[in-house]
């Protein structure tokens, strides 16, 4: 198993400040990793101290077989990096900030940059500086994408960006990993990760909570209920819903007009609550996916591991 | 693809109108004053117009040898307006160089590309340091130029030693300003370095005019070391140009080796 960066006990305090604290990790060459955690978690620190931004207050770092700091400019070179907070200003039109990079993290192959360009449909003539949010995202892109690095580091890198082009992001991703690149991307956006991510490290206060392949962690396993319901009694539908294994948090309440409200928690297959349901007479209903701080929230009740390496 | 220098190429590139603009300036600076020494500097009326001054006030603005060419053109263009004019260009250019890079968040995407952080300071320094020095030439070739038309008497030997001095001075600026941007990563404070080294040293050094029991402040003035012995007349002070120089070397170094010690900020 060939890694594409290793990390041990990775640690870094900015004065009485613990960003990062402790933190494990392995990527495997030609995955994509995603790392996700709230706004603080430690994410756009563990990225800096990859690519020697920021250095390490302890622990060891090893990115395509080198120490950052010993490996360079020539071992950043190897990587395309987005960074989370891209800031493009002034005059310089897309087309020159991005033969500035091609110059000093080239060569790049012939044409590359047009077909990037032509999938993001993007400018490259305007200042960047009149760029809108998206579009300088879409420029970020290309300058992390062009020279087929053999790692890319993206700190969110599809904020800013429109549904269609989050789409085409993630299809850039997946080829890019066909390709034999490993892609480390933060993200905020459980989607992303449950559309290209092979395995996942969560992070919260600067420490890892979960770390595994995405199966594993079982981060989509829980889902909302709520259902209207009528021709039925509150404590009979309260009943029969709390005896499901895995329902929790069942709160009925009585509609305005007649019927019931409820709403429920399920962990795991929803089967059993769907027949349970079946039973009674449903105006109407909708089962929805947690977003990601509840997901990471129930992880933290987990214990850490249960994929590789753990 | 490969290219040499590309850091400074780029700082050049974005940069020339901005070069420019501070061309023009130099230029409309001496095209303004050279050509009026015939009428107000070798002037008799003028001359008595100054004895009749505070004294104080003459000697701070540099205005006692006003009846010369040399004296004129070192009060007029060297000790003020293309003082002023170049050292605002140093200090515009060494707060931008590193730490407005760094607060605009252009420094951490460089740095992740293949550029060290020695050849970015090494690059962006000597990006600030042709400017200056273009801005120098320029301007001593138009004193050559003028000087005859003006009726300045300046030699070639004069403007060169001139030019030293200026330069040196506008370099100390401006590798001061790169130290400190370099350390703290603060454009703020690099502006506050760049400009407390110009407008200090040219307070302290019209402080040291005013007495001689206050000549020993010269040594806190960076001004003092470029102009008090006037370059025109006296040809370039060895020692004071050396320190100008040696300090901005000292700057320099200290600032690659600081920048590529530390955290940069996003």
């Amino acid at each position: 198993m060939d890694l594409a960066i290793t990390t041990a006990a990775l640690r870094k305090e900015f004065g009485a400040c613990t960003a990062v604290d402790g933190v494990t990790f392995e990527v495997e060459v030609g995955t994509v990793f995603g790392l996700i955690g709230a706004n603080g978690s430690g994410k756009t620190t563990t990225l800096r101290m990859l690519l020697d931004i920021i250095r390490l207050t302890s622990g060891s770092i090893e990115v395509l077989g080198q120490d950052p700091r010993q490996g360079g400019a020539s071992l950043r070179k190897r990587i395309g990096f987005l960074p989370g907070e891209l800031r493009l200003e002034g005059r310089a039109t897309g087309r020159q900030i991005l033969d500035f990079y091609a110059s000093v993290s080239g060569p790049i192959v012939p044409g590359a940059v047009e077909q990037l360009t032509e999938r993001f449909g993007v400018d490259l003539d305007r200042p960047v500086g009149d760029l809108s949010r998206g579009n300088k995202q879409k420029v970020g892109l290309i300058q992390a994408f062009m020279h087929e690095p053999e790692l890319l580091i993206l700190d969110e890198p599809t904020s800013g960006l429109d549904p269609l082009m989050k789409r085409e992001f993630i299809q850039l991703v997946r080829e890019a990993r066909d390709n034999g690149q490993t892609v480390l991307l933060s993200t905020h956006i459980l989607s992303e990760i449950q559309q290209c991510a092979d395995s996942v490290l969560v992070l919260n206060k600067g420490r890892a909570v979960a770390n595994g392949d995405v199966e594993s962690l079982r981060l989509t396993s829980i889902r909302y209920l709520h259902a209207g319901i009528s021709g039925a009694q509150r404590d009979v539908v309260q009943d029969r819903l709390t005896r499901i294994g895995n329902v929790r948090d069942v709160v009925t309440s009585a509609r305005a007009g007649g019927g019931i409200r409820l709403a429920a928690t399920v962990d795991g297959p929803v089967d059993d609550l769907m027949k349970a349901l079946a039973e009674f007479t449903i105006t109407d209903i909708t089962i929805d996916e947690p977003d990601l701080e509840e997901s990471v929230l129930s992880l933290y009740e987990k214990p850490v591991g249960g994929g590789h390496g753990a | 693809m490969h290219s040499q220098l590309p850091v400074l190429r780029r700082s050049l590139l974005e940069s020339w109108r901005a070069t420019l603009g501070w061309t023009i300036g130099v230029a409309a600076a001496l095209l303004l004053y050279l050509p009026l020494f015939p009428s107000i500097g070798g002037n008799d009326q003028m001359q008595q117009l100054i004895d009749g001054l505070p004294p104080e006030l003459v000697s701070a603005l540099g205005y006692d040898q006003i009846g010369s060419g040399a004296g004129y053109t070192q009060a007029t263009f060297y000790g003020l307006i293309g003082f002023l004019i170049l050292s605002i260009a140093a200090i515009t250019w060494g707060a931008s160089a590193v730490a407005g890079a760094e607060e605009s968040g252009r420094l951490e995407l460089d740095l992740a590309h293949g550029i060290g952080r020695v050849q970015y300071v090494i690059e962006t320094s000597l990006a600030v340091i042709v400017r200056l020095c273009w801005l120098v030439l320029f301007a001593s070739v138009l004193v050559i130029a003028l000087s005859g038309p003006s009726e300045l008497d300046l030699g070639i030997g004069d403007v060169g030693a001139a030019a030293l001095a200026l330069g040196g001075l506008v370099l100390l600026i401006g590798a001061v300003m790169l130290f400190v941007g370099a350390a703290s990563g603060r454009k703020t404070w690099a502006l506050f370095a760049g400009t407390a080294v110009a407008v200090g040293g040219y307070a302290v050094n019209a402080v040291a005019n005013q007495s001689p029991d206050l000549g020993w402040l010269r040594v806190f003035s960076p001004y003092a070391w470029a102009y008090h012995q006037p370059p025109l007349t006296a040809g370039p002070n060895a020692a004071g140009i050396t320190a100008l120089f040696a300090v901005s070397l000292v700057c320099l170094v200290l600032a690659t080796a600081l920048l590529n010690r530390r955290d940069i900020s996003g």
